[in-house]
């Protein structure tokens, strides 16, 4: 049976079964994969939008038999003439398109509404793209991208709502026409296709594995187990005890825990492969909670008595220094299990390429490490591995888990063919990584007067089944639950914990929000009885630069707290009266309006080699090449290196190429994380870029016959400053390099070592501040919270791409939204989007963000870290205004209607 | 391969039906059958399209009654001038079902058909007091909105063999007001903790007739009887609404759905939501009366 349709003005027919989702019939049997999928067909995020008869609908839900002689248009259809849509333009400009993965139906949602409405107002917006989810803007810059295309007069000036020319982004234009190829986008004629084989109980032992049945079902290829991995099972180095593939006689510690790979011709024979594969496993006691895992008798998960690594700090005498208080704190607040929810699912590309190495293309934060990963997985030189990132669909630290490119180069290795994996978004959520639940039980005091004392905090993280790097957070949760703060004495201790819950590892932030929260927390309640001023009081307490920190050392930054905080001031003071009138005008028992206020301090940088390391080349051409590993999921870092070393340069945009995190080409600019990349990979870049000019110049010199002091770059040529007319071309420069034998590629390393005095602690003492005032309302007999204003103050040094930055600032206002008051994943219940609540384009505040700028003394142009802790902020802050306006302070999150209305009723009995 | 019949009319749609016993089905938006499709929770050889029955297709005031058919979707409904101006608790209904990519595919008759105890479009025809026509070989019948769900995911249609072709419900002659409340774990793109219409109509001062639907509190979307009643003869003063509120609490069964909402929460706020919908009802009533 045929179907026969206009599609982007063009008849089409296909045989396609007319009972398949058109979205598939577009992906596949007509290859145009600008329409993205991530939902698992359920109609819960709307990356699928299309048009049909300019109506936009989720074609994930619409059977390709329904379109027949309709007219289609997907976002290969948008672009007319060779010519951008206004929309597609908009949003490049406005800095509307991060990962890019939500784009194209993004756009085709909003292409419907100007069909209908050319001048739609916000709320016109906001409903026309209320099915369309977005994990990385905050959909603010969406908003704004739909009004700029529509030629109206926002509040916004053109000026302040598009980036100059400098500022955009390298790469928007693939994604805003739908061909920017991400690794589910890949089709060649050879590839096969991975499914794996996951643990259906939370904890169990595996007895045996029996695949006998598997091979001769139609288009199996291989079927793998733990037997077949020629070198070490898993990745010790990034998790202990986590093997690829579980061996038989070992326990599965969390539900999806990986059995078997099955790779096939299609997708769904290798998934029926993966259904015949028997295996027999028995079920052991599990929990989800670290305190019942740490009662004696518990049952062992794993580590030493389900205790995975601790990490603690005592400075001073606790004791006496909350003695000395006037109030005391004593409070627990707990966090939930969190899902990044990138759009893209996990996904990874493997091939053997033209030299012969195992190859593998996804998504990571350490190309190098995971190239070490697979070449001791496979037992093979190091050199005879490859791994490449293409365009990623956000990762917000869940792409860091190594697994997915270890499986696909197992397959690889063995079957020397092209595999590729794509996680369904129910794999996503039973499989990836998640953020770390806490219990933090905190005492903290304060003097009358404000002035801080004593504080204890007991800290556990539940790092799930498998350690997945959370034997690191212990640190992480110590290090943010002092703040930027001065304390006369702390003891802290915090514990990472076996549960069988989901393996919880890199979450945006990566153990600091959990403990910021509780501390902020724990500050606005101490506040808000001694009725003091939040600016103030964190100002007051606010550490200076050079005196010791709780950590026991000093930093070797500036540190702009401070400063964040004058910034806030002023709405702080104008919110909190407006709340003040607002709460006058209204019924108590029906709703009250309030403001809170929360700092946060990251360490940003980890640790690691403090020497970095990247290249910069001449091209026979005369243009400039950057080599470094700073992965881009779709926060802009290739955007930022390119703008950083034309910057160095003093030449243009364009005439500067980024290769970017493939360990073919690149080296070791060591672990992307952390929010390190403009610092530290920038700091790399920026060596680079100035041993190559000095390396130019000193051709030039000889060339021009003129000292090299007396040259200029300009981006086509090396010109003699006084007579602009002299100069040479850098491609003849380029050249006189290759007739020298002299290399055209340098290399820069950026130390920070010699900063660091005598002190060698274990991470970097370098911080990044920020704060977030929230302005929002409470339904009184509901709990329904709306979160009307945000401010968003951070310290960045220097705002390399102040689009880029305000953009990420957005985006992880909306991710702290998510985590505040509707994310929770809980164990074995949560399957996808539709029992998972985003944010969605109907929960977005007015965000404002100001871009403090307290220089740093070692980072490129002064610029520090910024995207992960901009997300750190939000969740106190919201909490301290839900609780100063119910008065009755909430401890843990999400903070649902449910929760919130017990507390109210709390509050009145 | 599915085959996919796009019939022209009623009767060669049950043509269809008959000659293929039971093996085929009507679709109309399909989203909710290709989700149920996909899962292999229902199956079929033939899906029959009647979104382009030309005579399905309208949204008809005729007389006292809106007649709507089985193609009309939640957008047609949300654009209908009428009905916004007549019917905004309808509109606001509509406006709740998914996401636009969603209500520009659904249709109300298919949202009823389907079944479900929270459906937006049924809780919204339940409080019109809505019948629906339900047409087969054997001749056609109306059938109350309130008699026609059977269970979660089942309603007296049997889609393999009889198609339900439209959706009635009478314009209110007296002063009368509808409202329309819903609570969610966001504000869209999520099913409800609650959801609530009611319709009230007056004669003089006095509450002549009441309806309260609501959803989920049930295993079929809702009707509260006892509620209506009490409210019959009485003014509609914040007291006696609070009340009203308080006997669908004592009635209502709700669930606990540890993804959404507990049941201890779910009865705290059906008053509440009770109380605003009835309200509004009544605002709009005064205005329907200066009208
Ligand atoms: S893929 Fe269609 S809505 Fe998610
Ligand atoms: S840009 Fe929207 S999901 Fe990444």
């Amino acid at each position: 049976m045929s179907t026969r349709f206009n599609l982007n003005g063009l008849p089409t027919e296909v045989q396609s079964d007319p009972s398949t989702p058109l979205l598939d019939v577009l992906r596949t049997e007509l290859r145009l994969t600008g329409t993205k999928q991530g939902c698992d067909h359920e109609g819960e995020c709307g990356a699928c939008t299309v048009l049909i008869d300019n109506e936009p609908v989720q074609s994930c839900l619409t059977l390709l038999g329904a379109v027949a002689d309709r007219h289609v248009l997907t976002i290969e259809g948008l672009k007319q003439f060779e010519k951008l849509d206004p929309l597609q333009q908009a949003f490049i400009q406005t800095g509307a398109v991060q990962c890019g993965y939500c784009t194209p139906g993004m756009l085709m949602a909003a292409k419907a509404l100007l069909i209908r409405e050319p001048k739609p107002n916000r709320q016109q917006i906001i409903e026309a793209l209320d099915g369309n989810l977005c994990r990385c803007t905050g959909y603010t810059r969406i908003i704004d991208a739909v009004e700029f295309a529509a030629g109206m007069t926002p509040e916004k000036t053109p000026h302040e709502m598009t980036a100059g020319e400098d500022y955009l982004r390298m790469d928007s234009e693939g994604k805003v026409t739908g061909q920017t190829p991400y690794v589910e986008d890949i089709v060649l004629p050879d590839m096969l296709h991975m499914k794996v084989l996951r643990s259906p109980l939370h904890h169990a032992r595996l007895d045996n594995i029996d695949t006998s049945s598997v091979s001769a079902m139609p288009g199996i290829r291989r079927v793998i187990s733990w037997k077949d991995i020629p070198g070490i099972n898993g990745f010790p180095e990034y998790s202990l005890e986590e093997p690829v593939l579980t061996p038989e006689s070992d326990t599965l510690r969390m539900k999806g825990a990986p059995i078997a790979l099955v790779i096939a011709d299609t997708e769904d024979q290798a998934q029926a492969g993966c259904k015949a594969i028997k295996i027999k496993i028995d079920p052991l006691p599990f929990t989800f909670d670290p305190e019942e895992a740490l009662k004696p008798g518990a049952t062992l998960i794993a580590g030493n008595n389900n205790e995975l690594s601790s990490f603690v700090i005592t400075q001073g005498d606790l004791e006496t220094s909350l003695k000395a208080s006037k109030n005391v704190i004593d409070a627990t607040y707990e966090t939930a299990f969190l899902e990044h929810s990138a759009l893209e699912r996990e996904s990874a590309f493997g091939f053997i390429d033209e030299k012969g190495r195992v190859t593998v293309s996804g998504a990571t934060h350490q190309p190098h490490n995971q190239q070490r990963y697979v070449s001791e997985m496979l037992g093979i030189p190091l050199e005879n591995v490859r791994v490449i990132t293409p365009p990623i669909g956000g990762s917000f630290g869940g792409k860091q888990d190594p697994w997915p490119m270890m499986a696909v180069a197992l397959g690889v290795y063995l079957l020397r063919k092209p595999i590729r994996l794509v996680y369904s978004r129910l794999e996503s959520f039973d499989a990836s990584p998640k953020r770390h639940p806490y219990k933090v039980h905190l005492k903290l005091g304060s003097r009358a007067d404000g002035k801080l004392t004593g504080l204890s905090a007991s800290i556990l993280c539940n790092t799930g089944g498998y350690d997945s790097s959370g034997r690191y957070i212990t640190n992480y949760a110590v290090t943010a639950i002092g703040g930027a703060y001065r304390w006369q004495a702390v003891n802290l201790l915090a514990r990472s914990i076996y549960t069988n819950g989901p393996k919880a590892g890199q979450y945006r932030g990566f153990g600091t929000a959990q403990s910021n929260f509780a501390l902020e927390c724990a500050l606005d309640e101490i506040i808000e009885k001694l009725d003091l001023d939040p600016v103030e009081f964190r100002i007051k307490n606010c550490i200076r630069p050079g005196e010791n920190t709780f950590l026991g050392y000093p930093l070797i930054e500036t540190l702009g707290y401070k400063e964040v905080l004058e910034q806030i001031r002023p709405y702080h003071k104008l919110f909190s009266e407006e709340a003040k009138k607002f709460n006058a005008d209204h019924d108590p028992d029906k709703v009250r309006r309030g403001v809170g206020l929360a700092g946060m301090w990251y360490r940003f940088g980890k640790a690691g080699t403090l020497k970095i390391e990247a290249q910069a080349a001449l091209s026979s051409e005369g243009h400039y090449i950057v080599y470094c590993s700073a992965p881009d999921y779709g926060q802009g870092t290739t955007t930022a290196m390119n703008q950083i070393a034309a910057e160095a340069l003093g030449v243009s945009r364009n005439w500067v190429n980024v290769v970017n995190a493939d360990t073919g080409q690149v080296p070791d600019s060591n672990i992307q994380g952390a929010s390190r990349a403009v610092y530290f990979v920038g700091g790399a870049v920026t060596k680079a870029v100035q041993v190559l000019k000095d390396s130019i110049f000193s051709v030039a010199a000889e060339m021009l016959d003129v000292p090299g002091k007396d040259l200029e770059l300009k981006s086509d040529r090396v010109i003699v400053t006084a007579q602009p007319n002299r100069f040479v071309s850098t491609m003849d420069i380029a050249h006189e390099f290759d007739l020298m034998g002299k290399s055209r590629r340098v290399t820069g390393i950026f130390d920070v070592s010699p900063n660091l005095g005598d002190q060698r602690p274990e991470y970097l003492p370098i911080f990044i501040t920020g704060a977030h005032l929230a302005d929002l309302t409470v339904d009184m007999e509901t709990g329904m919270v709306q979160v009307v204003r945000v401010v968003a103050a951070h310290d960045v040094g220097k705002a390399v791409n102040p689009v880029d930055s305000s953009g990420q600032i957005e985006g992880a206002v909306l991710m702290g939204l998510g985590a505040t008051l509707q994310e929770e994943y809980l164990p074995g219940l949560t399957t996808g989007f539709s029992h998972y609540h985003l944010p969605t384009i109907g929960s977005t505040p007015e965000i404002k963000t100001i871009l403090v700028e307290v220089p740093s003394k070692y980072g490129p142009m002064g610029a520090k870290g910024l995207g992960e802790a901009a997300m750190l902020p939000t969740t106190p802050a919201i909490i301290n205004a839900i609780s100063r306006s119910i008065h009755e302070r909430i401890r843990s999150i999400p903070a649902t209607p449910e929760q919130i209305l017990s507390a109210i009723q709390r509050r009145r009995s | 391969m599915i085959l996919y019949m796009i019939p022209s009319s009623v009767k060669e749609t049950l043509e269809i039906l008959a000659s293929y016993e039971g093996k085929a089905r009507i679709i109309a938006g399909g989203t909710d059958l290709a989700i149920d499709l996909r899962k292999g929770r229902k199956s079929a050889d033939v899906l029959v399209d009647i979104t382009r029955i030309a005579q399905l297709t309208q949204v008809k005031v005729e007389g006292d009654f809106v007649e709507v058919g089985a193609a009309v979707t939640f957008s047609d409904i949300k654009k209908h001038k009428f009905l916004q101006n007549e019917f905004p608790m309808l509109t606001l209904a509509a406006a709740s079902v998914g996401a636009t990519g969603i209500q520009t595919r659904a249709t109300w008759v298919g949202n009823l058909v389907n079944g479900m105890p929270a459906a937006d479009g049924a809780i919204a025809a339940l409080a019109l007091e809505a019948e629906i026509k339900v047409v087969s070989l054997e001749g056609e019948t109306w059938l109350p909105v309130e008699n026609f769900f059977i269970r979660p995911g089942e309603s007296k249609i049997d889609s393999t063999s009889q198609l339900a072709t439209h959706l009635r419900f009478q314009i209110p002659q007296k002063t009368w007001g509808a409202g329309w409340q819903r609570i969610g774990r966001r504000t869209n793109l999520t099913l409800p903790i609650l959801n609530c219409a009611v319709k009230l109509e007056f004669l003089e001062d006095l509450i002549q007739s009441a309806i309260i639907a609501l959803g989920p509190v049930g295993s079929t979307p809702y009707r509260a009887h006892t509620a209506e009643r009490y409210l019959i003869n009485k003014p509609p003063t914040d007291e006696i609404i609070a009340e009203a509120g308080m006997f669908v609490q004592k009635e209502a069964l709700p669930r606990s759905n540890p993804l959404r909402a507990s049941r201890e929460y779910r009865l705290e706020i059906i008053p509440i939501i009770v109380q605003r919908a009835l309200i509004q009802a009544r605002q709009q009533a005064i205005e329907n009366h200066l009208k």
